[in-house]
């Protein structure tokens, strides 16, 4: 049973980590990809040429209006030029007050931003969710064979999360309906020129949202009648995967108009429409925000995930209630802290391509009008690092066997604390000129060394590793390692930290010594630094387990209240950063609604100031857990009208030896 | 937001506390019902109180702009909130009820406390808002000075406000790549320092004439044809000879990036074929000719301070600048008869972005001192330091307002005075004797709230 057991904790693990190179794939293959796109945009260039001599020759032998050709504003042809297409659309408007309705109450430009940011938080989970019920599902089947019990207990938790999810889409499609109003009753002018720029995208979202629909109700409605037949349980847990294709594809659809607006393509100077609805949607910004975003919405699904749990077991009346929750909780903080790992390297390649298309507004962003908001992000990533330690440290403290370790968290807190101040110290502030004066300059003498970037990237890097190195430490809390090789793996582990550790900051201080263009390259192989002690670390860690003694197993359902609070921070934690970020990106476009081609004349056309904009993410943050609350409490009504046993969760994998206590 | 809008999120707040008085009230009732021997009707109507206050504040506070809200926020609601909270766990002691507050309302707490604390940092870093640029160019009269006009490429290149310890960032946004002194350098682009002599010896260089493009070759991005001056476009177009000078080459360099890179500034691995820099008169930036003009004036006179003889850059007349619509009523100039109320004076004038004056919503701004007239100017004029003609407080206001110069109030919280020549000299034309007398009488019995 505890063999079963243990196997299928690694399996999820396993599945999780299968699901992240799926999605990581593009970026290990990006060569390929690219020279692949090169050849795609070659063939595109040479069609649009082709195209645009027999249109010549068309408008020659017809006598007709000649057909007009522009350049493209984004697309290059084969050898650097502007890639011309024919005009098919208006120009862009040049709006004025005629095209900009307000209400008294607030600015037309913040309830826009409300309605946009609840919509995005539901959609976000809503579209977690499913790939939860994919993965767990997957390993209920795996699981039913070996532990028909255990096997059950996932189909039932992937079950309810999906019961959850059910209310939440409907709860989203709502939020998207406003959003739709808020934007053609305040902002006309400017939706008639999107739209008729993304006419058939919005078509043909539309139908995707309706497929998303049916799948999702007869994925749901399906569940139980298709449980018990193996050959229709396979065919169940294909719909998931179809259910997050559709998913996907949709985030992708709807993406392409926030990407649009940002950093446009496929139209000319003008604004006018060149033909190719292609290059519309797949803008430079396309990839990137999508794969940030679908990364996003798993950490952000589970914080949700986690929070729901662990408020449950704050509530849970029984032990097995508690154990379950407790269960749960880690379920969640797993999932939630494994998305989080490869995100920042997905806005790495974002901010890469935000560069490659302006360089301007790459700086505006990291250097410029909206450099404190990254401030600020570090702040709030720090705090979400030491939100998964302060549970990690929790978690193990539960753990029989885990006292060998427990020792160095007072450590790894003290190191965490030192890294999350350089990480926050700002480069500059503003100073009154006395201030100035006193202290010698714009930048303090010693503290002024560590508001650089060097500094910075060291410290988020040794948070990374040490987060880490708590992570396996928390995985072999409870074995003992009987391999052959125990000293040697424990001393390749000590010198891969204690390596990295060094060699980040070597890094970090020998940035110091280069130009600020040189320097920047340094981050790189820092992050390969962190991310050879995530694989190697683990994958050492992982191979001393073979034929380990277990010490005993997590106590489920004693869970500690940090241990509890520290998820519920580390979930509205990421909800405020999520809304940091997404205003980050879309306030980067200043006083533009589409960047460059069409100008925001409405009196909101400021940027707010970073304690405006401040307000607005805890209203937002509040705003959508209140929401939260709101649609939990209406999903747990069907399941209050049940029998009282199906109030109990059965969801509780317990462990061997507590099953056998128990008996 | 604006001033006299509400604050979404202290409205917000604000109705949740009304949501948790009532919760409160339920929770107590059910408990009083479920214990015997509990004092229903004590504990009802004391919860009922709180039921009534907290809805009465939350009134309260849909009739306020902003900055009441916050100031009531903080002084009433968060007050009562706290005595219902501890009325609450006397309820709970006194019952004997062990199981206590519901973990909805510790996570509820918990969540906003992180949030607000969050909203709290934002706003203890410094502010700065960002107003877009005008749609029009800049405008100019015609008996302007090289002085001047090299003044107005300055603004355009730092802004017309500098905030000490950080890069002052103007409409041409140069600062954000490029550096302009000695040593100077951030790696993104040129230091610019010394432009005006390279710019002659440039045109002559061999990589310039062949490299990327050659002389008589157009820029397939921008059109421009490189080194021939008299093709580009007209409103840009110098007079003169087609002879290329070092102002040719400065202009080329903003309107043509890509025409000459400087090496090793294109991006990685472009060869420095392409450079990275925007085109400057199109958008986002879009300087317009004379603004543009005025940045190369700027270039060419940095580094010889108080000389405008290296300046080959030609005056602009006012008709150069003048706008494509000059309808427009935001073109008038500032001008207030005294017809208006006392707050749209003010508002118009613009006196609340840098004052603080009571009576005014929205008149916050602190770069000025605060306007407590009614006790302050009879100090300020037994003030030592004071030289001006006013012997009452009366003639101190319109002193003040008339040549600010007059007298420089010391700022207590910056241990040095408010910079002079901050507030503008010009009022006397922009007001009318009524408008003038009734600012003076209202200004004169400000106080502080």
């Amino acid at each position: 049973m505890f063999k079963a057991e243990a196997r299928n904790y690694r399996v999820l693990p396993l599945a999780l980590v299968l699901a992240l190179s799926m999605i990581a794939l593009p970026g290990i293959f990006a060569g390929d990809a690219q020279a692949k796109e090169a050849f795609a945009e070659q063939v595109f260039a040479q069609e649009a040429f082709a195209k645009e001599v027999l249109a010549e020759e068309e408008d020659e032998e017809d006598g007709g209006p000649k057909q007009e050709w522009s350049q493209d504003v984004f697309y290059k042809d084969w050898e650097g030029n502007p890639l011309k297409g024919p005009v098919s659309g208006y120009p862009a408007p040049d709006l004025g007050p005629e095209d900009y309705n307000n209400y008294d109450f607030a600015p037309s430009r913040i309830i826009v931003w409300v309605a946009t940011q609840q919509h995005l938080y539901f959609g976000s989970f809503v579209l977690a969710i499913p790939i939860f019920c994919m993965l767990i599902e997957f390993v209920g089947i795996r699981t039913r064979e070996s532990d028909p019990i255990l096997g059950e207990k996932y189909d039932k938790l992937a079950h309810d999360l999906m019961k959850i999810s059910l209310t939440a889409y409907s709860w989203t499609a709502i939020l998207g309906g406003i959003l739709l109003f808020t934007f053609i009753t305040l902002f006309p002018g400017f939706f008639k020129y999107i739209a008729g720029i993304f006419r058939p995208v919005m078509h043909v979202y539309a139908l995707m949202f309706l497929a998303e629909s049916g799948i999702l109700y007869v994925y749901y409605y399906g569940w139980d009648r298709m449980k018990d037949d193996p050959f229709l349980k396979w065919v169940h847990v294909s719909m998931s995967v179809l259910l997050n294709l559709v998913g996907t594809i949709l985030m992708f659809l709807a993406n392409s108009w926030a990407t649009f607006m940002q950093a446009p393509g496929g139209i000319d100077e003008q604004g006018r429409f060149l033909g190719n609805i292609w290059h519309v949607i797949h803008s430079t910004l396309w990839n990137p925000v999508g794969v940030h975003r679908i990364l996003g919405n798993i950490v952000f699904g589970g914080g949700i995930v986690g929070a729901y749990a662990a408020y449950h077991y704050l509530t849970a009346k029984t032990e097995e209630e508690k154990a379950h929750y407790d269960w749960v909780c880690y379920i969640a903080m797993f999932i939630c802290i494994f998305g989080l790992i490869p995100l920042p390297f997905a806005g790495y390649w974002l901010m890469k391509e935000v560069y490659a298309f302006r360089q301007q507004m790459g700086i505006t962003l990291m250097g410029g009008i909206m450099a404190w908001l990254f401030i600020i992000q570090a702040v709030m990533i720090g705090l979400l690092f030491f939100a998964a330690n302060s549970y990690l440290h929790n978690s193990m403290a539960r753990v029989q066997g885990s006292h060998r370790y427990m020792k160095y968290c007072k450590y790894m807190v003290l190191l965490l604390i030192v890294c999350f101040t350089m990480w926050m110290t700002p480069h500059t502030i503003v100073m009154t000129p006395a201030e100035l004066k006193a202290m010698g300059g714009a930048q303090h003498p010693i503290i002024g060394h560590f508001g650089v970037m060097s500094a910075k990237n060291t410290a988020v890097n040794l948070m990374i590793v040490t987060t880490i190195l708590c992570f396996l430490l928390f995985q072999k809390a409870n074995k003992k390692i009987t391999v052959g090789w125990k000293t040697i793996g424990n001393c390749w582990l000590s010198a891969i930290f204690i390596g990295a550790a060094a060699n980040i900051i070597f890094l970090g201080i020998y940035g110091y010594f280069l130009p600020a263009n040189q320097r920047v390259g340094l981050s790189v192989p820092q992050v390969t630094t962190t991310l050879t002690t995530l694989f190697a670390g683990t994958a050492i860690n992982v191979s001393m387990f073979k034929d380990s003694e277990s010490y005993g197993d997590i106590e489920w359902g004693t869970q500690s209240r940090v241990g509890t609070y520290a998820i519920f921070l580390l979930a509205i934690s990421f909800t405020w950063l999520m809304g940091l970020m997404g205003y980050i990106r879309s306030a980067v476009r200043l006083f533009w609604h589409v960047t460059e081609v069409v100008r925001d004349n409405s009196v909101d056309a400021y940027t707010l100031t970073i304690g405006e904009a401040g307000k607005m993410l805890t209203f937002n943050a509040l705003f959508v857990w209140v929401q939260f609350v709101v649609v939990f409490w209406v999903g747990s009504l069907t399941g209050k009208a049940k029998a009282p046993e199906a109030v109990v969760p059965q969801g509780v994998p317990v462990p061997a030896q507590q099953q056998q206590q128990q008996q | 937001m604006l001033p006299d809008q509400q604050d979404i999120l202290w409205t917000f707040i604000t109705l949740m506390s009304s949501l948790f008085a009532v919760f409160a009230f339920i929770n107590v009732i059910q408990h009083c019902l479920s214990k015997e021997g509990a004092n229903i009707k004590m504990w009802g109507s004391i919860f009922a109180v709180f039921v009534v206050v907290n809805i009465t504040l939350t009134v309260q506070m849909f009739g306020m702009n902003q900055q009441a809200q916050m100031g009531f926020f903080f002084g009433k609601q968060i007050p009562a909130v706290i005595l219902l909270l501890l009325t609450w766990g006397i309820f709970f002691k006194s019952a004997g009820i062990q199981n206590q507050s519901p973990p909805i309302i510790r996570a509820a707490f918990f969540y906003t406390t992180i949030s607000i604390l969050l909203a709290g940092y934002t706003n203890w870093l410094p502010q700065q808002r960002s107003d877009p640029p005008p749609v029009g160019g800049a405008e100019i009269s015609d008996d302007i000075s090289m002085e001047d006009y090299v003044e107005m490429g300055r603004i355009i290149v730092f802004g017309a406000k500098q905030v000490a310890g950080q890069k002052a960032i103007g409409k041409g946004q140069c600062p954000l790549c490029h550096t302009f002194d000695p040593g100077d350098n951030i790696g993104r682009c040129p230091n610019l320092f010394g432009v005006e002599e390279r710019s002659h010896a440039r045109v002559k260089e061999d990589r310039y004439l062949n490299d990327p493009l050659k002389i008589g070759e157009a820029d397939p991005a921008t059109g421009i044809v490189k080194g021939m001056p008299m093709e580009i476009a007209e409103e840009y177009r110098r007079e003169g000879s087609d002879e290329l000078t070092g102002e040719d080459y400065l202009r080329e360099s903003i309107m043509c990036p890509s025409c000459y890179v400087v090496e090793g500034y294109g991006p990685p691995g472009s060869g420095d074929k392409v450079s990275p820099m925007p085109v400057i008169t199109k958008p986002p930036i879009s300087l317009s000719p004379v603004e543009a003009n005025a940045v190369l004036a700027w270039l060419q006179a940095k580094d010889t301070p108080g000389e405008f003889t290296k300046v080959t850059i030609a005056l602009p007349s006012a008709d150069d600048a003048a706008p494509e619509d000059s309808g427009d009523d935001e073109d008038r100039p500032v001008f207030v008869t005294g017809a208006e109320s006392i707050e749209d004076m003010i508002n118009t004038l613009g006196c609340s972005l840098c004052h603080t004056i009571p009576g005014i919503p929205g008149a916050v701004g602190e770069l000025g001192p605060k306007l407590h007239e009614k006790t302050n100017a009879p100090m300020r004029i037994k003030d030592p330091n004071y030289k001006g003609k006013a012997k009452t407080g009366r003639e101190y206001v319109q002193e003040s307002i008339l040549n600010p110069s007059a007298f420089v109030v010391f700022n207590e919280a910056a241990g040095e005075p408010f910079p002079d020549g901050l507030m503008p000299p010009d009022f006397a034309s922009k007001l009318s004797v009524n408008a003038l007398e009734k600012l003076v009488d209202f200004i004169s019995n400000t106080e502080a709230e």
